[in-house]
């Protein structure tokens, strides 16, 4: 979507910020529910929309990063909304905006219609789902010193030494630790996919997570899933997790949220 | 990466830089050190030096950084640092997530 975004323009002129395009045949006003209290409406191509507001061809840009937070929460908020309104959506990122007006928005759909259709059918009654699995830091720990004879006699050792002398084999505890601890996370991120992956269309594994969760905060990410799944097998999925949650993991599950992390329209 | 520098905060972005960068070398140093210890090479006075000297660097950085405040600043250096060296370790997931984005 980068080519969409406009970036330095000197003469500022019309523009249309996209939040998403949906299944839609009528022109409508969804009322000011948009960034900053804008106006936010369909605009019809055949049988699907665009959802826009008005602004001007320039990116939403500030320093203040709770300013640019409050503009994403509004942008998340008006897919939400969308996708209430309109079932299946086609979500684009925050600050997507299109130099021109209605027509130019008309142009750009009649251009991608094809695109834009594939995704609203492949998305249809599927939404996306975030799956955290934690676990407790103590149980985390005893698991890897119950399989390493050699950490644990490194600990034992420690133990006995004098607090400077031992700084040595206090790191060296660390490292062999955090080695240990990312090779068993490596090996339950792909236990966790394969209880889970029967269960869904698609599944992304993230590295890491932008916010972690209040009730999660003294424990240990073990794995994070998005996951794109049919209406159909939710509760499938949520059972596998159950499972999961019976073994001694915190799971953090989280949806139906607008499929974000599942849109594939690169050459729109 | 690119590194955010507030005006206002200046003096604390530079320090953490350095602390940061203090704190990669003190790691690669522990590790050489390390290996000198299992290589069984070092009288066990010599290991207690060794690991008393590098207890001093760490315990030097923990009071700067302490007393200025930049805890957050040397982690999110290292954090960049760190995907900066993904990159190298594995350019083809990189690519698929700019591919994404």
């Amino acid at each position: 979507m980068k080519e969409m975004k406009v970036i330095g323009e000197t003469e500022l002129g019309e523009g249309r910020y996209v939040y998403c395009v949906v299944n839609n045949v009528a022109k409508k006003s969804l009322g000011n529910i948009g960034i900053e209290r804008a106006e936010v409406y369909t605009v019809p191509y055949k049988d699907i929309a665009a959802v826009v507001h008005a602004c001007q061809s320039q990116p939403y840009q500030s320093r203040d990063a709770n300013k640019v937070m409050g503009w994403i929460l509004s942008h998340n908020d008006v897919v939400d909304g969308a996708t209430e309104h309109f079932g299946t959506v086609v979500p684009f990122s925050f600050d997507a905006i299109v130099k021109g007006g209605d027509t130019t928005i008309k142009d750009w759909l009649r251009e991608g219609y094809e695109k834009f259709k594939n995704e609203l059918e492949r998305l249809s009654q599927r939404a996306e789902y975030v799956v955290q699995i934690f676990s407790d830091q103590d149980k985390l720990v005893e698991k890897i010193l119950v399989e390493d004879q050699a950490l644990r006699e490194l600990k034992e050792k420690i133990g006995k030494m004098p607090e400077r002398a031992g700084y040595l084999f206090r790191r060296k505890f660390e490292l062999g630790f955090n080695d240990a601890c990312n090779a068993m996370r490596a090996k339950l991120v792909e236990e966790f996919a394969s209880q889970i992956k029967e269960h869904v269309e698609e599944m992304e594994i993230e590295r890491k997570i932008s916010h972690l969760p209040e009730n999660y905060k003294d424990k240990k990410l073990i794995a994070a899933f998005s996951c794109l799944v049919h209406k159909d097998n939710v509760r499938s999925l949520g059972q596998a997790l159950g499972k999961i949650s019976q073994e001694g993991y915190a799971v953090h599950f989280t949806g139906p949220w607008a499929p974000f992390s599942f849109v594939k329209l690169e050459e729109v | 990466m690119v590194i955010k520098v507030d005006e206002g905060n200046l003096k604390q972005g530079l320090l953490g830089l350095v602390v940061a960068l203090v704190e990669i070398i003190e790691e690669a140093l522990v590790r050489q050190a390390i290996r000198r210890i299992e290589s069984g090479r070092l009288t066990a006075e010599e290991e207690a030096r060794l690991s008393e000297a590098l207890a001093d660097i760490d315990e030097a950085l923990k009071h700067i950084k302490k007393e200025n405040d930049i805890q957050d600043v040397v982690d999110s250096v290292i954090d960049g640092l760190s995907e900066v060296a993904d990159v190298f370790l594995n350019p083809e997931r990189w690519e698929k997530e700019m591919k994404k984005a």
